[in-house]
């Protein structure tokens, strides 16, 4: 049996993998939005004590600073000591965490990049301070932050294929278990796997592309 | 806590013996891959259709696909045609040939940023193509790019960890191999965790100092 | 003739798709001449300067810098031949002063530091800003930024130095210094061309002064003879509106 019918076999199982990949990129991405955007608002608007913003930093710092093999075995290892989580729940609460630190910067530097200006009229024109921000700044910063959220949507499928270290059955385990039980051409398996993350990465990149330019504003230019 | 800290001056020596390795396999890889970026940057903004294409497809398929892939494809795949590697060089090469398409990304972008008029300037008073490159164009694109160039150099150093995957004695190997003998993973991660925190903290103050020393007024902030 | 002749431009053309910019210039310095090249906005009088260089190279036509023709070959040799200096400056903006002036010098004539800071610091005292040898570009005003460019062609020792509307980039009360340092330059016999709506310049310091409308030159000779008779009516209705506009 060649390679191919090998791969023609069991690209269920790839595609098996594939789903579980995105399912766990969709549930960390979720979770990283709302977390990224909470932390964000309250380095924003929130109270300036320093017993509320340090930590928020220090939390930022350490999530960005150490590498998601670690913080996937800390999660795995750490989470499995005090309740019952399944492999999967230990990679989305780690990669979770880890890209609300990056999104809380991304949505950090949007919401900066609005001018002061637009809050003031806002204010003038008699809106609250919750109001303001929901409806003037945040239309406008959700516009500066889809730019670098497609980064980092790019970046977090790619990172995905690491949660293989903890036994989540992906997309990259379902490649190794294709080659280890049928010995077959690791090459040809690795380039399809490649091709499957370069497709659902470019697709991605596509749709919020497409995103981007629907919510365009003429005038509106980063 | 105090267990944890016992924990540590018991595993800490035995852990740090990955350091070199982790530091020399992120040193070279992100060296090289400087000069790979360059080149490819090169190919991208001033080669002819042919490079450009080239350069081009080589840098949306590395960044579009995992690093995990990609270091599996190298030291698992290539074997098939012949071409093994040791698990330290199979490293070096995939962290280069990943960090250099995103070094050529950022490379680009701010080459482009650079002002038309500084090389006409150079050209002007008689300098040759590569004079004014390498004199003009370089000095001032490699200032612009720092700050970028700084967090894909922490990226790829967190990326290192990834060479554990296929055995070579870095810090998450030794952790991963202390975790085996004490059954105690999540100390010795939380460690490991602790070590990459000081490591990308001290690349990260020691770009920061590079960046302000090499500062001038009107290159960057312009 | 064109042996004495220090720069002769000869029927240059420049066409961008289907306008044509230069419809055929030609022109002669002697040494030690200055020449103000006037002309509405689009009248191809940058163009024209940037076509004796070959910053933009010419579509047709020959141009001779001391008897000697400008070709691909020898072209960063023949502009080291020839000062440009350029309406925005175009200072190296990670170099400090000093080095903006020595670099030319040493990259592309081989000149060693010390030659080159010394003929650095001479162009920079002639500009009078040789106190500011160690500042960044950034931190002059526009004025002292052309001055250091000025100071930075005549560094290479030119044989000709080739001016795009020096003075246009300019706040007002900054033109008058660079005017200042360009008229002293004629009057040390310096030969020059010159494109500038500065029209104190021209009356003042030019030889020669050529006018110029959609590419082609429609009058040249004295200041004299420009400013106060003109046979020409188009001469006469540009002068009239850049009177009216200082």
């Amino acid at each position: 049996m060649d390679i191919y019918d090998v791969l023609l076999r069991d690209f269920p199982f790839l595609l098996k993998g594939l789903g579980v990949a995105l399912v766990l990129l969709a549930l960390l991405l979720v979770m990283g939005f709302i977390l990224g955007l909470a932390i964000c608002m309250i380095q924003l608007y929130g109270p300036r004590s320093r017993f509320i913003q340090w930590p928020l930093i220090a939390y930022e710092r350490v999530f960005r600073g150490i590498p998601i093999i670690i913080m996937l075995f800390i999660f795995y290892y750490g989470m499995s000591g005090l309740l019952d989580i399944t492999s999967f729940g230990a990679a989305v609460l780690a990669l979770g965490f880890r890209s609300s630190a990056y999104q809380s910067q991304i949505f950090h530097s949007a919401f900066q990049s609005v001018p002061a200006g637009q809050m003031m009229a806002a204010r003038a024109v008699g809106m609250s301070r919750v109001k303001a921000i929901r409806h003037i700044l945040f239309p406008q910063a959700a516009r500066h932050a889809i730019g670098p959220w497609t980064n980092e949507f790019s970046s977090e499928i790619k990172e995905t294929s690491l949660a293989y270290v903890i036994g989540v059955v992906e997309l990259t385990r379902q490649a190794h278990y294709i080659i280890t039980s049928t010995q077959g051409n690791v090459l040809t398996v690795f380039a399809v796997v490649a091709l499957l993350y370069f497709i659902v990465n470019r697709a991605g990149n596509s749709a919020l592309y497409a995103f981007e330019k629907k919510l365009a504003v003429p005038g509106f230019e980063k | 806590m105090p267990e944890f800290i016992t924990f540590g001056i018991k595993w800490l020596p035995e852990l740090l013996k990955g350091v070199p390795i982790t530091l020399s396999l992120w040193a070279i890889a992100i060296t090289l891959g400087f000069f790979l970026g360059l080149v490819l940057t090169w190919a991208r903004v001033y080669g002819n259709r042919f490079f450009y294409w080239l350069s081009t497809v080589y840098i949306e398929l590395f960044r579009g696909t995992p690093m995990l892939v990609q270091m599996f494809f190298i030291y698992l795949g290539l074997p098939r045609f012949g071409i093994v590697f040791d698990a330290f060089t199979a490293a070096v090469i995939a962290i280069t040939l990943n960090s250099a398409a995103y070094q050529a990304e950022y490379f680009r972008g701010s080459v482009l940023s650079v002002p038309k008029g500084q090389l006409t300037a150079a050209r002007a008073c008689g300098m040759t193509q590569w004079q004014a490159i390498c004199c003009i164009m370089l000095p001032q694109a490699l200032r612009r790019v720092l700050p970028q160039w700084s967090n894909e150099a922490i990226v790829e150093l967190k990326f290192t960890s990834i060479a554990y995957t296929i055995g070579v004695v870095e810090i998450t190997a030794l952790a991963s191999d202390i975790g085996s003998r004490t059954l105690d993973f999540f100390q010795i991660f939380l460690w490991a965790g602790l070590v990459y925190l000081v490591l990308t903290s001290s690349v990260a103050s020691f770009l920061g100092w590079l960046e302000r020393k090499t500062y001038v007024p009107g290159v960057t902030n312009v | 003739m064109s042996e004495s002749l220090v720069l002769d431009v000869r029927n240059v053309t420049k066409r961008y798709d289907s306008l044509e910019v230069l419809k055929g210039i030609s022109l002669g310095l002697n040494k030690g001449e200055t020449k103000v090249v006037i002309g509405p906005s689009g009248s191809g009088k940058s163009t024209l300067l940037r076509c004796v260089n070959h910053l933009t190279k010419p579509d047709a036509g020959e141009i001779y810098l001391e008897g000697e023709a400008i070709r691909d070959a020898n072209i960063n040799a023949m502009r080291a031949r020839m000062g440009f200096v350029f309406q925005d400056f175009n200072l190296f903006s990670h170099l400090n002063v000093l080095d903006n002036v020595r670099i030319c010098q040493m990259k592309v004539k081989g000149a060693d530091k010390k030659t080159a800071t010394h003929r650095a610091q001479q162009e920079l005292a002639r500009v009078g800003l040789e106190e500011k040898a160690s500042a960044y570009p950034a931190e002059l005003s526009g004025g002292q930024q052309q001055r250091v460019s000025i100071a930075r062609a005549l560094a290479m020792d030119p044989v000709v130095l080739l001016f795009d509307e020096p003075t246009s980039a300019l706040d007002p009360e900054l033109t008058g210094e660079v005017v200042r340092v360009m008229q002293q330059l004629a009057a040390e016999g310096m030969t020059m061309v010159v494109v500038t709506h500065e029209m104190s310049f021209a009356r003042q310091a030019a030889d020669e002064i050529i006018f110029m409308e959609n590419g082609h030159i429609v009058e040249q000779g004295s200041p004299d003879a420009m400013f106060s008779h003109s046979d020409h009516e188009r001469t006469r209705a540009f002068l009239n509106v850049i009177a009216d506009h200082g």
